[in-house]
């Protein structure tokens, strides 16, 4: 829920916020937050803070934000939602705290007052929160260790600025937009733009899971306290028996569904056909609520097809006593959304559509705040890459040991076999990059391969931005310290670089431009502690029987069996048709799905470069 | 407790710190950049935290007056700088590296790694606008690096792959004797008399022609065709001094302008407070301290929005801000009615870039060397 910001003026030489600028960049989230508005000066005038708020957890104006603490010498903004905080306000309670409200932003304030940063630790949930410390003189910032939640922050030097949204900060005009390198290359490397990176200099996001505190020296170097390849690697020194799995499963889930139940207003459920989302019904019903809305996307195209999902989503919904709404899109849908799609999009990414029309269903069917099934495939190694990167290594490993395999096959390759390459661009860079689990990853993710871009960007700018993201020793990153077993490997590279830097931002700024808040019970740091000691066990497969039979009632045979095969989603020949219309279609295959990306991904860089000091592809 | 990260080696608290400081020029320097150098040396001193300085300048060619705990060797030319910076630096233990220029970055670096010391690197400007031969592995290793404005962070930031919230902006000061005064005895025994006086103040270095004297030149016909009595003084000399009187003969406005030459410190004050207007187009600035001397002696001052004039400028709230096109307006607008004038100007400067400010940003960077932000937020309560 919401939206927040807020402008510090550190340098005694900075010119205090302007209430314009505050309320220009507030009010360009509003739909983060129609329900309300505020915004806060501390005494001496140099640090303002503003939130646009979508009421979830007591609805009164009490609750309003900024908050101040019962002293006046703390003041927050918060966007997300605490789900352990009935706990924390009863530990606080019980040491002698007292509450005005019952909203989980006022366990934040006195949680800060009595641990300061180390507060985030306690968190569960997903946030993204600024805290004014009068008696400090400094400013707090914090977000998620998922990144469910984003944080974009500005430093001029002598002002700091930070908002929920990249497009906010701007709107603020106060920012430059000279384009960051590292922002584009990663883009087009990818398919979203790698954190901390945008597509501007002088914005970067709050990495997840840090903590950062600005006060009048600036701000200073960002902190981790959350690292969960560390959670992995933990979870793999003590693995369970094979045995223990499906109840370690079975009860973890049960566990973060409950706790993401917590609302003051109706939850309902995104249902595909799919073991994730099905299992996240079941579980609901097994966590006591009775009346569940649940939402399932259909597509004119594939009306009384095989790749329907509707039908096996109404069994779904039956089987578990859930009100089902489907809602048909259809390709002339898409059109006339996407200049809307377009503009809420906060930083250019080639996926996202899909959360864009179920987040308007859900908004339709009168729904605030549904839970989705993202993050399964990354929790329970349900995408190919689980079973695919294990077997490329293994197999890739003493032939990219040969020196200059690498260069030799990206210079034959287009010779020997011109139609390989063609159709198969990525297979280039197979001895390249196939030596280390990054490179593989890369290799697996990459939408191009970095010696593919000076074909449509800027060589000066390829240059510069691969030398600034240093994209195999970000990817590295995530491997440190060592998950402990490949299970856990390609489930911290997914979780921490596909899911951060793709889902989760589709997820927020595709649910946001509906006010929808997505509950994400399989990103959660809880689970992921649960589950470390059964991720090292799981192999694709495993981990997604186990979930269908995670409920009480499991889910019937047909779907695991079916999910298998996936269904069809005809959003990507909808790409393909504005971004290529002289090959139109109303299917795209497997096969030319790759293509249609990269084609798509520079019509939204085109898109998005409007707004960027001159980043648009050659 | 995790956010007590601190240097290996690093001193610990209450003890004080060794600095090594490379450097063009500072004690016995001439210029902005010595100064710079001076204050940010002479603050250090002052905040008490610091037990010794060695400085090694490449030039000094005026008397050498520093501080007590402040050793300065002596300059011996390129060569000796390299052997000189080397021997002293590493066998000279020390806590803080200042490496008062990006040229001697991979020395500094170096010296920097062999006592674990903290790397502390200056930047003003016109030294990184252009992607000089510096190196950058060296700069980027770099545990603060201090910049002279906004803009020449902003350069620093897109050059060189650095974590941004390390490139920190320390702005320049201005000296305590620049203060608002009677000027008419500057105007006396130069026979100015109640001309209305345009100034500059700057090198007159045919590198540095980015400077915008030659604007000025050019738009005094236009001042003086509305009927104001003027004179445009240029305080500095330079290689391209001849240049610029062959341009105003040919505006011919010669008997309009004089230069000055490079003026001593007493006279610099009295031209300051002399002129009505400091003006000083210029497009290339790290940050301009002359706009903030013409300031604080009482003198608006006019600048183009660019680069780390803004800085200088306030953003337009000390001095006048304009687009070059619009020169002319803005200097007849504050010949004939200057905004704020005297002591609320030179006390709004000092309220934003005095040299109380600069002690305690230098005594924050100094903080931040020493500790990171967890000890910071325990102990300020």
């Amino acid at each position: 829920m919401c939206g927040l910001n807020g402008i510090y003026a550190f340098h005694p030489a900075a010119a205090a916020p302007e209430e314009s600028e505050l309320l220009a960049t507030r009010d360009a989230m509003r739909a983060r937050g129609p329900d309300g508005s505020g915004a806060w000066w501390s005494e001496n005038g140099r640090c303002a803070l503003a939130h646009r708020r979508l009421s979830i957890l007591d609805l009164s104006d009490r609750a309003s934000q900024p908050m101040l603490s019962e002293d006046g010498r703390l003041a927050i903004v918060f966007n997300g939602e605490i789900y352990n905080y009935p706990a924390l306000r009863a530990e606080l309670e019980a040491r002698g705290t007292r509450f005005r409200t019952s909203s989980d932003t006022e366990v934040l304030l006195h949680l800060y007052a009595q641990d300061g940063p180390e507060m985030a630790r306690s968190l569960r949930g997903m946030f993204a929160l600024a805290i004014w410390d009068e008696r400090r003189g400094g400013l707090f910032l914090a977000r998620d260790p998922y990144g469910i939640k984003p944080l974009y922050v500005a430093n001029d030097g002598w002002t700091f600025r930070f908002a929920s949204q990249v497009k906010a900060l701007l709107a603020g005009q106060k920012i430059s937009r000279e384009p960051e390198p590292a922002g584009i290359v990663g883009f087009e490397l990818f398919g979203s733009v790698p954190e901390p990176f945008t597509l501007y200099r002088d914005i970067r996001a709050l990495p997840a899971g840090h903590t950062q505190w600005v006060d009048k020296i600036g701000p200073r170097e960002p902190r981790p306290f959350a690292n969960l390849a560390s959670v992995l690697s933990l979870g793999a020194q003590e693995a369970l028996p094979a045995t223990e799995v499906p109840a370690c499963v079975a009860n973890t889930m049960l566990d973060s569904v409950k706790s993401h139940l917590l609302a003051d207003v109706e939850v309902g459920v995104f249902l595909s056909a799919g073991v994730d989302s099905g299992a996240l019904l079941g579980l609901m019903r097994d966590a006591g609520q009775r009346d569940i809305q649940a939402i399932t996307l259909a597509f004119e195209e594939f009306r009384n097809t095989d790749e329907d999902e509707s039908p096996l989503a109404a069994r779904l919904a039956e089987h578990y006593g859930a009100r089902h709404v489907v809602r048909c899109v259809s390709e002339a849908e898409f059109y006339n959304d996407l200049p809307d799609i377009l503009s809420a999009m906060d930083q250019p990414s080639i996926d996202g559509v899909n959360s864009w029309f179920v987040a308007k269903a859900a908004r339709e069917a009168g729904l605030k705040v549904a839970l989705s099934g993202l993050g399964g495939d990354e929790l329970l190694a349900g995408y190919p890459s689980f079973m695919d990167l294990p077997r490329w290594r293994k197999r890739l490993r003493l032939l990219t040991m040969i020196p200059g395999i690498g260069r030799v096959s990206r210079e034959l390759l287009p010779i020997l076999a011109p139609g390989l390459v063609k159709w198969k661009p990525k297979a280039l860079g197979v001895f390249e990059y196939g030596r280390s689990w990054p490179g593989l990853y890369l290799l697996r993710r990459a939408l191009f391969l970095p010696a593919e871009l000076h074909r449509f960007l800027d060589s000066g700018l390829v240059k510069t931005g691969l030398a600034r993201l240093k994209p195999l020793q970000m990817l590295a990153g995530h491997l440190k310290p060592d998950p402990g077993s490949d299970t856990g490997r390609v489930c911290a590279l997914e979780s921490l670089h596909y899911m951060r830097n793709q889902l989760l931002r589709d997820a927020d700024w595709a649910g946001m431009a509906h006010g929808v808040e997505i509950r994400t019970p399989f990103v959660d740091a809880q689970v992921l502690r649960e589950l470390a000691p059964a991720i090292a066990r799981i192999a694709p497969g495993t981990g997604k029987a186990a979930l269908a039979n995670a409920p009480s009632l499991p889910l019937p045979g047909e779907i695991l069996k079916r999910a298998k095969t996936g269904f069809g989603v005809p959003t990507s020949a909808w790409m393909k048709n504005i971004s290529m219309p002289q090959e139109r279609s109303s299917r795209t295959t497997a096969d030319s799905k790759g293509l249609t990306y990269r084609r798509w991904s520079q019509f939204v860089l085109g898109q998005a470069g409007g707004g960027c000091a001159s980043i648009t592809p050659a | 407790m995790h956010l007590l990260r601190r240097h290996d080696s690093f001193r610990h608290a209450g003890e004080k710190l060794r600095c090594f400081a490379l450097v063009g020029d500072a004690f016995g320097g001439r210029g902005g950049i010595a100064q710079y150098n001076r204050d940010f040396l002479n603050a250090l001193v002052a905040s008490g935290r610091v037990a010794s300085i060695s400085i090694l300048p490449r030039h000094a060619p005026d008397p050498v007056s520093a501080p007590e705990i402040v050793h300065q060797m002596t300059p011996r030319g390129r060569i000796g700088f390299a052997i000189a910076g080397l021997v002293s630096g590493l066998t000279q233990p020390a806590d803080v590296v200042f490496c008062g220029h990006v040229h001697f970055a991979r020395m500094a670096c170096l010296i920097a790694r062999k006592w674990r010391a903290k790397l502390v690197m200056q930047a003003h400007g016109v030294e990184i606008w252009s992607r000089p031969k510096v190196a950058w592995s060296a700069i980027q290793k770099s545990d603060l690096i201090l910049c002279v404005s906004r803009h020449t962070r902003s350069v620093m930031c897109a050059q060189a792959a650095v974590e941004p919230d390390r490139v920190v902006v320390l702005s320049n000061t201005v000296a305590n004797m620049f203060t608002p005064g009677d000027g008419s005895k500057f105007r006396q025994r130069r026979g100015l008399g109640n001309k209305r006086l345009l100034l500059t103040v700057g090198r007159l270095a045919s590198a540095e022609r980015y400077k915008g004297h030659d604007r000025v030149i050019s738009t005094m016909p236009a001042i003086l065709a509305q009927g104001y009595d003027l004179m445009y003084l240029i305080a500095g000399d330079g290689d391209d001094r001849h240049r610029l009187e062959q341009l105003a003969r040919e505006y011919g406005v010669e008997d309009r302008v004089q230069f000055l030459g490079a003026l001593a410190a007493d006279q610099l004050v009295e031209a300051y407070r002399a002129a009505d207007v400091f003006v000083m187009p210029s497009t290339g600035e790290g940050f301009g301290i002359s706009y903030l001397e013409a300031m604080a002696c009482g003198t608006p001052a006019l600048g183009l929005a660019a680069g780390g004039a803004r800085d200088a400028l306030g953003d337009g709230t000390l001095g006048m801000m304009v687009e070059e096109r619009d020169l002319c307006e803005g200097i007849t607008r504050l010949l004939s009615a200057p905004p704020l004038r005297g002591d609320a100007l030179a006390a709004a400067v000092q309220a934003r870039f005095g040299p109380a400010k600069f002690q305690n940003a230098v005594d924050a960077v100094l903080m931040r060397l020493c500790d990171d932000a967890g000890r910071t937020w325990h102990e300020a309560a």
